[in-house]
């Protein structure tokens, strides 16, 4: 069964990012790694003709972090509303054999289908209101529901039966076996989803901000200021430093979200772990 | 002698099993009696105890069971993620006790497992035996009319375990608790327990009543005559 596979997929990224960080790793994450991908970014920008020297329209670096601001912004909301929706999902999903059963198949085939055949139908949708923001966040919040889901299946089921039996006999039981027993038992799946649903994000940022392919007749006066868009902006117009900066931007608040934020997690998360 | 647990022809088949799991189950369990029940795996020892911990109920026959009942656990089931004083502090703190009550209450349990030096330390940082002692703890505190032990020294070594059993019967004749063990060794019944009850085949096969004086030493007179007699009922 997929959902299975999929459960299993997860469980193991749970262990494998379950190792203890080690100093290599972090000094990897905070200096090698920032620094090998702005390397070849570096690189490529300056081995391929195709891009061509800077025009006249630059913007400022300060223009870029505060783009990098909005993105982070959309990324966060989208974030915080996977995790909202995901949890209830998986608790649902694992509270008996029958749900189990019936929707772990379901969310199969919703995480099988694309993000992007959706997004015109989400884009559409959400210009009716006004509100393009709402659509970005939505199709990021999508990309990464499915990840946060099926982890935190796989660890709703790796809970020994023996923690439930003794909430039971020690009276926790509905809304406080979730608060005292299933939330804090779910946080090294919660920080491993997490990773995967925020890089899924950072994928796809570039698509949900540059919203005017997705318009009939759309222009590029409808896309989302962020570092996404100012990505492909600075593409489409050949500005070199622009791009650059973006990427580097990127590879910045990446490296830092990694190195302050997961990796502090990470450590954390051990002490909520079944041996 | 007033019965606190009563099983009348018990029956539990579990949804999607052919057969029971147990059948027909009828005994009493005594007021501060500490009664121990043993057989093979699949034998219907566990799903017993679970009946009286209310973790199943039955599919035929009636229970009689006391309110609070505590039980332990094989693998300790401890939470990772509380302290040994929050472990202990769960049941206490499910039913709205907090503060000096709390800790005074937790504290003195830990001190009587023997494991108060380690209220700060987390699951990880014990060994076996003092992640049994804290699970002890913890049923405990809820100050039960009846403590249910689930094979809980199956997984340690000797020396551990005759400490823990000098322990349990310590604490058994301090408190004067109901206790009810389940093991799978016949010297270790017969080490702590006052009846042993043999299960086979999901049934109650035979009762023992043991009548050998405390602390219950191999090389004791009549120990080895005790657990002969099960062994050879148990290997029957």
């Amino acid at each position: 069964m997929h959902h299975r596979a999929s459960a299993a997929r997860h469980t193991h990224h749970t262990q494998v990012l379950s190792y203890p960080i080690t100093l290599p790793q972090r000094l990897y994450t905070l200096v090698l790694g920032p620094l090998v991908i702005f390397t070849l970014t570096y690189i490529i920008v300056h081995a391929y003709p195709f891009i061509a020297p800077p025009s006249g329209e630059e913007i400022s670096f300060g223009d870029i972090a505060l783009a990098s601001f909005y993105t982070c912004a959309r990324l966060a909301a989208a974030y915080a509303l996977a995790v909202i929706v995901a949890i209830p999902l998986a608790i649902l999903a694992t509270i008996n054999p029958t749900a189990e059963e019936f929707l772990l198949p379901v969310f199969d085939i919703l995480e099988s289908i694309p993000i992007l055949a959706l997004f015109p139908i989400i884009i559409m949708l959400f210009i009716n209101f006004d509100f393009l923001n709402g659509a970005a966040i939505f199709i990021l919040f999508l990309s990464m529901l499915w990840n946060l889901v099926f982890t935190l299946v796989g660890g709703l089921k790796i809970i020994p039966k023996d923690i439930y039996y003794a909430a039971h006999v020690f009276g926790i039981r509905g809304l406080d076996l979730v608060r005292r027993v299933i939330l804090p038992a779910l946080v090294p799946q919660l920080v491993t989803g997490s990773i995967l649903a925020v890089a899924q994000g950072w994928n796809l940022i570039i698509v949900a901000e540059v919203l005017h392919t997705y318009i009939p007749g759309g222009t590029s006066a409808q896309d989302l200021f962020g570092v996404g868009s100012i990505l492909v902006d600075a593409s489409a117009h050949a500005q070199q430093g622009v791009f650059v900066g973006a990427v580097f931007m990127m590879v910045i608040l990446i490296g830092l979200l990694n190195f302050f934020v997961w990796q502090k997690l990470l450590h954390l998360a051990q002490r909520f772990r079944f041996e | 002698m007033n019965p606190i647990i009563e099983f009348n022809n018990v029956g539990k088949t579990y949804p999607q099993e052919k057969n029971a799991a147990i059948h027909e189950v009828s005994f009493a369990v005594n007021e501060g009696e500490f009664v121990c029940f043993i057989g093979a795996s699949g034998s219907g020892k566990t799903t017993t105890l679970k009946l009286i911990a209310g973790l199943e109920e039955p599919s035929a026959g009636t229970i009689k069971r006391p309110e609070i009942v505590a039980m332990t656990f094989q693998s300790g089931a401890l939470f990772p993620w509380l302290t040994v004083f929050e472990n202990a502090a769960l049941g206490l703190r499910q039913k709205g006790i907090a503060g000096e009550h709390l800790a005074r209450e937790v504290d003195k349990r830990l001190r009587m497992v023997g494991i108060f030096d380690f209220r700060e330390k987390y699951p990880s940082e014990l060994s076996g035996g003092q992640r049994q002692r804290v699970g002890i703890a913890r049923a405990l505190a809820v100050d039960p009319a009846v403590l249910l032990l689930d094979e809980p020294f199956s997984a340690l070594d000797a020396k551990t375990t005759a400490e823990l059993h000098d322990d349990v019967i310590k604490i058994w004749r301090e408190t004067g608790k109901t206790i009810v063990i389940v093991s799978h060794l016949i010297e270790e019944a017969v080490s702590l327990a006052g009846r042993v009850v043999l299960f086979r085949d999901g049934t109650i096969d035979t009762i023992y009543p043991i009548d050998l004086p405390y602390p219950r030493r191999e090389q004791a007179e009549g120990f080895m005559r005790e657990t002969e007699r099960i062994r050879r009922a148990f290997f029957k």
